[in-house]
């Protein structure tokens, strides 16, 4: 054990003396170890517990703590590395499923976007066919009321053309004491009604 | 006056700082330190490896992994590559126990680098040694290894006359002295700083002249500081005694490195 002494007196004089006592020199304690060997010099006593130490610590290192604490460590990164390479594979298996999904979805959305285009296109079809349809039909009753009107106002004029003939038959008959051709008559009404319409 | 006082503190004789008594026959601190070193290191890695390495590991199991790892990717991969895995036992151990040996420097009422004398850093440097060259001549073959140490390829023939005992020196004596005399000088030199710098706070402390209390501050701050600077010292010179460990041994087997 080292010890330490300081006596100090005054502030002129401070003095340290050590009382360290060596086996070697065999000196008692409370005396200075001056003497001796050289304290850089290594003592034996130091190099054989040293290198003892050592050896025994290598040896156990060696033979027993460092492989088993290594072995330990290589177990658990295996475990780790094993689930990790699980976890991988359970992600693969996830993307692929989700590609298979996206997949069958897409596929799922084109046949309906194919059918609805079909649908459409029937649908547009078909409205055509409906509006040529009742276009004809249109077109067909409207011709039909357009030779209804026609034969209708025909006979209406030829009713106020023979009443007309008539009356102005009658007329002039009235006027002049003699009966005009009814011929004549009908055909002047009849060109002044073309006239008039005009 | 204070700088008389000051230059009038008498520094006791290196010898008695570093020598110590026996604690029974034929064991002394450093020994001991040694001892205890070897034990702690044993005792760490023994209760790591019954721990169940299956859990996460915390405690003990964490601190000797993370050293595994450690020596492995920081040591072994950097100079020797993924044939060096096979070295880390042994440049464990050698960190462990140098780092184990460093510490008590900075452990009240220890307060004794055992690497701060000359055995332990010997002893270790002659291991490394004997081992880088024990694999060089395995193989290389004593010719091969020998011949790869001595002329280096690649040098003009002419220079073999500078070169070759300069790499006799240098490899094959100067590399173990210095890979001693690094650790064993670093940490003397920690451990005398932070006894100057004891040794000065307590004569200030204990001075007559009141002035003197207040400046033993000083000093005392410096012993703060640099027994946290001792910390990461006795960090630093175990992993560059392993380091350089690993280089010799790598250099050795593999000479085209």
């Amino acid at each position: 054990m080292l010890t330490v002494f300081v006596d100090i007196n005054s502030v002129s004089q401070v003095r340290v003396s050590f009382d360290v006592v060596s086996a070697e020199t065999g000196a008692e304690e409370g005396a200075p170890v001056n003497a001796g060997p050289n304290p850089i010099a290594p003592e034996m006593k130091e190099l054989v517990w040293g290198a003892g130490s050592f050896i025994v610590f290598l040896f156990l290192m060696r033979l027993f703590l460092v492989p088993k604490v290594r072995k330990g460590m290589a177990s658990r990164y295996d475990s780790i590395r094993g689930d990790h390479e699980y976890a991988s594979a359970t992600r693969d298996a996830a993307q692929a499923d989700v590609a298979r999904y996206e997949s069958a979805v897409a596929e799922i959305r084109s046949e309906a976007a194919r059918r609805l285009d079909a649908a459409r296109q029937m649908l547009d079809k078909e409205r055509s066919e409906k509006i040529a349809q009742v276009s004809a039909e249109i077109a067909k009753r409207r011709s039909a009321a357009e030779a209804e009107v026609a034969a209708a106002r025909a006979a209406a004029q030829s009713q106020i053309v023979s009443a007309v003939t008539a009356v102005t038959t009658r007329a002039t008959q009235i006027a002049v004491g003699v009966s005009p051709d009814a011929s004549v008559v009908s055909r002047s009404v009849q060109q002044a009604m073309e006239g008039a319409s005009k | 006056m204070i700088i008389n006082s000051v230059l009038s503190f008498e520094f006791p004789p290196i010898n008695e700082l570093l020598r110590w008594r026996d604690v029974v026959p034929g064991l002394n601190k450093v020994g001991l330190i040694a001892v205890i070193a070897a034990l702690v290191g044993t005792l760490l890695f023994l209760s790591a490896a019954r721990k169940d390495p299956k859990v996460a590991p915390k405690g003990t199991r964490n601190l000797a992994e993370v050293g595994v790892e450690f020596i492995e990717n920081n040591i072994i991969m950097q100079t020797m590559g993924r044939d060096g895995l096979g070295w880390t036992p042994f440049l464990l151990t050698l960190f462990v126990f140098v780092y184990l040996c460093n510490v008590p420097g900075i452990i009240p009422f220890i307060q004794m680098p055992a690497t701060a004398r000359m055995a332990i850093p010997m002893f270790l440097a002659v291991l490394v040694w004997v081992i880088f060259n024990v694999q060089g001549i395995k193989h290389q073959g004593f010719f091969g290894y020998f011949k790869s140490v001595l002329f280096p390829p690649g040098v003009p023939k002419a220079l073999y006359i500078l070169v070759t005992p300069i790499e006799f020196i240098s490899t094959l004596i100067v590399r173990p002295f210095s890979l001693a005399v690094r650790l064993f000088a670093n940490m003397l030199a920690g451990h005398l700083l932070l006894v100057i710098f004891a040794l000065l706070s307590e004569a200030m402390f204990q001075a007559r002249d009141k002035i003197l209390i207040p400046i033993g501050v000083l000093p005392f701050f410096m012993l703060v500081f640099l027994t946290g600077f001792e910390v990461l010292v006795a960090f630093l010179q175990a992993y560059i005694f392993t380091i350089l460990a690993a280089v010799y041994i790598a250099g050795a087997v593999h000479p085209e490195h």
